[in-house]
């Protein structure tokens, strides 16, 4: 302590760093309770499946794509700076790039028999798939990715949403004209998501400060009744919304929609005696669609790398073992080697695809999780709270990418082996 | 109840049973690795390297319980 009072520079940073730290545990949730939380932001949407950014043609183009184009472009990057001008004695990007070859190198030689090369097969497919998804799980928590986009406003939501159930309500009804068909989905969709929330803009951006539970409710963005809907329901279903009580209601909501702000009534209020209040009136009200998302955080992503393994791995078992060889493990005639064997045989066929949903869960879960974490901690604790949990989602980003690879590595080994147990045992006996 | 209400119990029970078993059995690994290295601590390396490979397959059961609590609640 004596040395640290001795140095004004270590005394500043101490203080600054105490100061960065209470300010952070005011300014957030715990913060929140005692009247202050000054930095709290809404809770975002959390969106399960990936979200479309633009649709080019009809392709529908997703911003977790994006995001593993740029980790393809990092890669190539790395392995550009590293093979530009290669040295005998490697140093800076050709040292890390001979590092991790020379360990899986060694690695696979090591997993599949230990003898030199015993495992070369092996070896491009199990260092690819660790880099290019260490790389895509590192790139998805840069700053930005996740929390800049575009609103999506209450118009388009309702579009959106619409489409699926415009095919239903047509198949439902199909002698409804457009008009029916248009009236009955906003019905079912104010229905269904009457208290779905939206976050409350600020022009462009979400100002900070509002609580971490500040959203709209959608039945304070477009004013309706349960009654409104049963009006309108009953005046589609007997074609007569063209004028009267149901076509005025109708033009009401279309109204609110359109607009898209929150209505004069809602006001959100923290603390039991109201000591936050924030009147959101005639503030634009919406979802924010991320430009950029990372790219193991979608399902699709890890299905396609789990795919992409699981498929070489039966490539691989074929040409080592041949058609009969291979394909013996998972198709056992039961007159010859009895039932149970032909039941194991069907297990193991059954075994090859379980791996690859594990694949794909296992990866997409951990990094969707990671960034739930990440979201949850810089609500927590605002500006400090998502340093450490940034260092473990790299650390799990690696370790994730290892295991990966590795399981890759495990069950092509496992796929080449003989499959001997029933055979030798026969010989010994 | 309506279905609503029963969401966050549904999405707490699942992760929160879910957890119980990938628990016991990181706990486990980790101890036999303890274990293992106090009798042979030259094996250092392999044995880190297979525990976190068994940590992560122990781990991953609680992952897909937690996918199902995120899928209950946001889906």
């Amino acid at each position: 302590m004596g040395k640290l009072f001795s140095s004004p520079k270590l005394l500043v940073i101490a203080i600054a760093a105490i100061a960065v730290l209470l300010v952070s545990v005011a300014g957030g949730a715990l913060g929140a309770s005692f009247g202050l939380g000054f930095l709290g932001g809404p809770i975002p949407f959390i969106s399960v499946p990936a979200e479309q950014v633009v649709s080019i043609s009809g392709y529908p183009l997703l911003n977790s794509t994006i995001m593993f184009w740029v980790g393809g472009l990092a890669l190539l990057f790395v392995a550009w700076r590293a093979g530009r001008k290669p040295k005998e004695v490697p140093s800076g990007w050709q040292n890390l790039l001979e590092v991790i070859y020379e360990f899986f190198s060694n690695t696979v030689d090591g997993v599949a028999g230990g003898t030199p090369k015993a495992g070369r097969r092996f070896l491009l497919l199990v260092s690819t798939i660790f880099l290019v998804v260490m790389i895509i799980n590192w790139v998805g928590i840069l700053p930005g990715v996740g929390s800049v986009g575009k609103i999506e406003t209450i118009e388009q939501w309702v579009h959106h949403h619409a489409e699926e159930l415009e095919a239903e309500v047509h198949e439902a009804h199909p002698d409804y004209s457009a008009e029916q068909v248009e009236a009955l989905v906003l019905v079912h969709l104010l229905e269904e998501h009457g208290d779905d929330t939206f976050v409350v803009f600020d022009g462009a951006i979400v100002p900070l400060g509002r609580g971490e539970q500040a959203r709209v409710p959608l039945n304070k963005i477009v004013s309706f009744t349960k009654d409104d809907l049963h009006t309108i329901e009953e005046a589609a279903e007997h074609d007569a919304l063209a004028d009267g009580e149901a076509h005025e209601i109708l033009e009401a909501i279309h109204h609110d929609v359109e607009e898209g702000v929150v209505k004069s009534s809602f006001i959100y209020n923290e603390g039991e005696d109201g000591a936050k209040t924030y009147d959101f009136t005639g503030q634009t009200a919406g979802l924010l669609i991320p430009y950029l998302r990372g790219a193991s955080t979608d399902i699709n992503t890890t299905l396609a790398i789990a795919i992409v393994a699981m498929f070489t791995i039966q490539i691989w078992g074929f040409r080592a073992l041949g058609v009969r060889g291979y394909g013996g493990k998972f198709v056992v005639n039961p007159f010859t080697k009895g039932p149970i064997a032909t039941f194991i045989g069907l297990l193991e066929g059954f075994g090859e695809i379980t791996r690859t949903i594990s694949f794909t869960f296992r990866l997409f879960g951990n990094m969707f999780a990671g960034e739930i974490l990440l979201i949850a901690m810089a609500f927590l604790l605002p500006l400090i709270g998502i340093i450490p949990f940034m260092g473990l989602e790299l650390f799990v980003g690696v370790i994730q990418a290892y295991i990966f690879a590795m399981l890759t590595l495990v069950f092509g080994v496992m796929a080449v082996a003989i499959h001997g147990d029933h055979d030798s045992h026969s010989e010994d006996h | 109840m309506d279905a609503e209400t029963l969401k966050p119990l549904a999405a707490g029970l699942a992760i929160g049973l879910g957890a119980i078993g990938p628990g016991l059995g990181i706990g486990l690994l980790a101890g036999k690795a303890m274990e293992a290295l106090g009798r042979n601590p030259e094996a250092r390396g392999p044995v880190q390297q297979n525990m976190i490979l068994g940590l992560a397959f122990a781990e991953a059961i609680a992952i897909y319980a937690l996918v199902i609590a995120i899928i209950i609640l946001f889906v």
